[in-house]
């Protein structure tokens, strides 16, 4: 599979800060791309390089086989890439349709305007005055603009803020879709779900730096970390009654640790079945891609028995 | 054949810059309180001077012409101010700060396109408020310039427009945020227009002396040379001007940014 971005040992600095420290990383065509860190860690300046907003310092940089930093294949490189960012606005005056419209004729190969107002969900809304639309509405019409000069890869930064639940998920199945069609997919998120909804890899970045790469399965390790159970013991037996080893947990929980959850299961259950009683309020849980990415960019991470969702 | 791609590519150029005018004017007319402001308050003005002034004889406070024939004239001039230096100082730090013009900077539009779009709209309101005020002043009786005239005139108001647009632009580069933008261009241009005789002529050697190196008052002057009784170039003044102009573009050139949280 050719890549569609390749990342080598980038730099970038803002006076003394290093904003970018050495960031390597490739995406392949008709790959989603996440990108994560927390505000700060150099997402921004990394993706805004690619985008060719912003010179870089050092490294090298391929998107779509062109060299964002060169200033001659600007325009070839803008037919061929869409944007959805987050500081970025269209005209209030304008129409919806206008709006698509405009940008539609700005490109070489536009996709047809009606067919994407249907496909981020704006019908009905053409007439309407961009200054009169929502905050979900603003970011699909954002959508709809980057989509709209049919790209081979498209940039999407926190494409899904302000979302609710609803938006949130059509506005996947938009980018799902655009993976089937072929169009590879960087995007930044502060929504774990969303990663681990869209993404076929993921990258981590603090302090300009790549700290872990991945799916969103086996991100730091993810897939073989320990797992962890936990439960109330029936009332009147203490830790030192179970048959494995435990430690207090939140309120009257206890906690387990293992490698082999299948065995300290049946273990578990058969000592409570065999007393007659119940585990209550049983869970069994892997660190969420969340614990992961937490993990990863805090220096001092908060305790294991407070985190984790349930699998 | 390569020239057969080239003139394709030519062909394509202007179809996307034609395309980028029309919508910049769309964007104007959308908004019709705006559009409504920008030609309305010009006619306001000159009709109240005209009330003013109305009858008076060509006299030498007034350069040899009728009061309403110098007003007339300066407030021409001030309209092309206002629709080339004003609307796109203004607009363009608007615009930046909400994010527009980063936007325009991520599709494959070229800035030269993008600038020409705004250049033609700020032309024809220029246009438009020129044959406003005119006529206006037909109303009053102020006669139209002579043919002889017209040649001067439009080189005038061609020059005028081309270096306030570029001083206009080197505002909105220079200008950090929107909400500034309006205080500072009007910060700027109240006490020039007042000192260079847009409202009153000024008859003092030493004021005359420093705003006649300052962009407004040669613009004035240039004009009023044009329709009044010696007629012609006015070329020192348009030299000021256009030198104003070179100054503005080479700031704007250098120091114009898109994006509104800049490195």
């Amino acid at each position: 599979m050719s890549n569609v971005v390749v990342v080598e040992g980038l730099r970038k600095s803002y006076g003394s800060v290093k904003a970018v420290a050495g960031v390597s990383f490739t995406v392949g065509r008709g790959q989603i791309f996440a990108l994560l860190g927390p505000n700060g860690a150099g997402k921004s300046t990394t993706l805004e390089i690619l985008e060719g907003f912003r010179a870089r310092d050092g490294g090298r940089v391929e998107v779509l086989g062109l060299d964002p930093g060169d200033r001659a294949v600007a325009r070839e490189l803008r037919e061929r890439i869409g944007l959805v960012l987050q500081d970025i606005a269209v005209e209030p005056y304008l129409t919806v349709r206008e709006a698509i419209a405009r940008n539609a004729g700005y490109y070489r190969n536009p996709r047809d305007v009606d067919e994407l107002i249907e496909l981020v969900d704006l019908s009905g809304l053409e007439r309407r005055k961009v200054r009169a639309l929502s905050g979900g509405q603003k970011r699909r019409l954002d959508l709809a603009l980057g989509m709209i000069g049919n790209p081979d890869l498209l940039f999407l930064d926190e494409p899904t803020t302000g979302f609710d639940p609803s938006a949130r998920r059509s506005a996947w199945q938009v980018v799902r879709n655009l993976r089937e069609a072929g169009t590879t997919v960087v995007l930044t998120t502060h929504h774990m779900e969303e990663a681990q909804e869209l993404a076929d890899r993921v990258a981590v970045i603090s302090d300009g730096r790549i700290v872990s790469e991945g799916t969103p399965e086996n991100l730091g390790g993810r897939d073989t970390s320990r797992v962890r159970i936990s439960f109330v013991p029936p009332a009147g037996s203490t830790a030192a009654d179970l048959p494995v080893d435990a430690i207090p947990g939140k309120g009257a929980r206890v906690v387990t640790e293992t490698d082999e959850p299948t065995a300290t299961l049946h273990r578990l259950t058969d000592w409570a079945l065999r007393r007659g009683t119940v585990l209550d309020q049983l869970t069994v849980e892997r660190p969420s891609l969340e614990d992961i990415y937490l993990d990863l960019t805090d220096r001092d991470a908060p305790e294991p028995a407070t985190r984790g969702n349930a699998l | 054949m390569t020239s057969t791609v080239i003139q394709r590519a030519a062909r394509r150029d202007l179809t996307v810059l034609l395309h980028q005018i029309r919508y910049e004017q769309l964007t104007f007319w959308r908004n019709p309180q705006s559009a409504f402001f920008t030609f309305v308050l010009p006619v306001v003005v000159i009709a109240v001077f005209g009330l003013m002034f109305d009858g008076t004889t060509p006299s030498p406070y007034f350069g040899g012409l009728s009061a309403l024939q110098y007003y007339v004239t300066t407030l021409a001039a001030m309209s092309v101010l206002g629709s080339c230096y004003s609307q796109l100082a203004i607009v363009l730090s608007t615009r930046r700060q909400n994010g527009i013009l980063k936007r325009v900077r991520a599709t494959p539009l070229p800035p030269w396109m993008y600038f020409v779009g705004l250049l033609a709209h700020c032309v024809m309101v220029s246009i438009i408020d020129v044959l406003l005020i005119v006529g206006v002043g037909r109303l009053y009786n102020v006669p139209v310039p002579s043919a002889a005239a017209w040649l001067p005139v439009a080189v005038t108001l061609v020059l005028g427009s081309a270096s306030f647009c570029a001083l206009g632009f080197a505002v909105a580069s220079l200008i950090r945020n929107a909400e500034a933008a309006p205080a500072v261009v009007q910060f700027i241009l109240f006490p020039l227009v007042f000192m260079s005789g847009t409202y009153m002529p000024v008859h003092n050697a030493i004021l005359e002396n420093i705003t006649g190196l300052l962009p407004v008052r040669p613009f004035n002057q240039a004009l009023l040379q044009a329709i009044g009784p010696d007629g012609g170039f006015a070329w020192r003044h348009l030299l000021v001007l256009v030198l104003w102009g070179v100054l503005g573009a080479a700031v704007a050139v250098r120091r114009f940014r898109w994006d509104p949280r800049p490195e």
